[in-house]
């Protein structure tokens, strides 16, 4: 059965489109046929971020107003063939779409893939509701910041309020050295707060800003970020994973001092 | 006379319009059909009921307030006559009622309310959960939250300053009973999450010389 995950967070900026095309590139390379939505109409860049804005030809408004079929439309990835990518239109605004519409769809490509992951844009206007109206699960995305928090507090409620009631929450760009000391909020104080189902964490690393720029999704690579991104990928299959220990940053070196630290 | 009950809603509540040469029986039947269609609309209320163009016994009366009392969810507080003076009498009765049973009884809600939620009460009420900031909860009666109040509360909505705000854990954003307003300390949030409280301590708050106290719930509290 395939199911339909929305990524959203109410602020902007927070990282829900790197966190789409991570989790759709993990899913993808655990074997699932995954097609990710970009519903940021006349914003769009999960396509750039996948590195695929140049095999554009149809969007998603295209499809909608029957301009093409939605086969036409779906870009292939450059690495996995059973990664797709629907693209936003550019020129258009969110009220090109309606939620009816994304149902409709949501429904047709369904029967062809296991996941669907749908990239909502900021705020709680049209674009919020053409994006939730056919998820069935979704990923709150917040940073470890007060604003982020508030706005994804808001969003579980509209949430719940439109009955999607499995959310999952994903604190990201945590920085370990500054909740040590005290100047940032931990995984800990977030998932208190919000009070839903914790998803995983992902640290604030450099090669994300790397990995976007080349317009490659570092999910499953060695990078703290990228493991962090597969283990949200295979606890959304349902896996129980620990969470990962973010603050071994500098790798073999600080886990050889902590060697001696013990002792 | 086409309809043989009209209903005519008034500032106080209803009339009832009659039929005057209906048999009693048949217009009771009658009666009951109007209100059952329009049950819905009426949904719990208190209202006022007053009868127009047919002179009841008073028998009859009691009658139709049965026949109200035992199939709809409408309750009837008073009868009134077509009279000015009773009119202006009974409307201060019936407001009288309302604002005296805003804090006598009250209604729960379960779950928690996130920033942008609002919940307003015409009677006392009791969350069961959370209130997180940006979320406001309004009630004329007093308000008790069974869970962390970290957001907005206004009890007491209809003017009342005797009303309370009780919290297991009481971090609002402000309170506000009757019209006097009581805010937060002025702290970064950051350092609000970072020395919150771990263990809840029931509070309450009340109105005292024109200031919002805040008091912790104690054994024995009560009793002074």
């Amino acid at each position: 059965m395939s199911e339909v995950i929305v990524i959203t967070s109410g602020k902007g900026g927070v990282g829900k489109t790197t966190t789409t095309a991570n989790v759709g590139t993990g899913l993808a390379q655990l074997n699932k046929k995954v097609v990710l939505i970009d519903t940021d109409i006349g914003l769009r860049n999960l396509d750039v971020v996948m590195g695929l804005e140049n095999r554009i030809v149809y969007n998603l408004v295209d499809v909608v107003e029957g301009n093409c079929r939605i086969k036409q439309a779906l870009i292939k990835d450059k690495k996995y063939p059973n990664l797709c990518l629907l693209p936003s239109a550019q020129t258009r605004d969110k009220s090109s779409v309606n939620p009816e519409q994304m149902k409709k769809l949501v429904d047709e490509l369904c029967e062809e893939y296991d996941y669907i992951l749908l990239d909502c844009p900021a705020g709680i206007e049209q674009g919020f509701q053409n994006a939730i109206a056919a998820a069935d699960r979704a990923i709150v995305v917040t940073t470890p910041e007060v604003s982020a928090i508030r706005d994804a507090d808001r969003i579980i409620g509209l949430l719940e309020a439109n009955e999607i009631n499995k959310t999952h929450l994903l604190v990201n760009r945590l920085r370990m050295d500054m909740v040590k000391r005290g100047d940032m909020m931990s995984i800990e104080d977030v998932h208190e707060i919000l009070a839903i189902d914790l998803i995983g964490a992902v640290p604030d690393d450099e090669q994300i800003v790397i990995s976007t720029n080349q317009g490659e999704p570092l999910v499953g690579s060695d990078s703290l970020a990228g493991q962090a991104y597969m283990n949200i990928c295979h606890r959304l299959l349902g896996e129980e994973v620990p969470l990962l220990d973010l603050d071994n940053k500098n790798g073999v070196w600080s886990k050889f001092v902590g060697l001696f630290k013990k002792n | 006379m086409s309809q043989p009950v009209i209903l005519k809603s008034n500032p106080h509540g209803i009339n009832l319009i009659l039929d005057k040469n209906l048999p009693f029986a048949e217009l009771k039947r009658e009666i009951l059909k109007k209100f059952k269609e329009s049950d819905k609309f009426f949904r719990n209320a208190k209202i006022g009921l007053s009868f127009e163009g047919r002179q009841l016994t008073k028998e009859e009366e009691y009658d139709i307030l049965e026949l109200i009392a035992q199939n709809t969810s409408i309750e009837i507080v008073c009868i009134i006559d077509k009279d000015e003076l009773k009119d202006a009498f009974y409307a201060a009765k019936i407001k009288e009622f309302e604002e005296n049973s805003a804090g006598k009884t009250g209604e729960f809600y379960k779950g928690t309310l996130r920033s942008g939620q609002v919940i307003e009460c015409e009677t006392s009420l009791i969350v069961l959960g959370d209130v997180n900031p940006g979320a406001k909860i309004i009630a004329k009666g007093n308000i008790v939250v069974l869970g962390s109040l970290k957001g907005n509360a206004y009890a007491g909505a209809a003017g009342d300053e005797t009303s309370f705000v009780a919290a297991l854990d009481m971090d609002p954003v402000q309170i506000k009973i009757g019209s006097v307003i009581g805010r937060s300390a002025d702290r970064g949030p950051l350092f609000a999450i970072k020395n919150r409280k771990k263990v809840m301590e029931p509070q309450i708050a009340v109105v005292m010389e024109d200031a919002i106290l805040i008091e912790p719930i104690i054994k024995g509290l009560f009793k002074r």
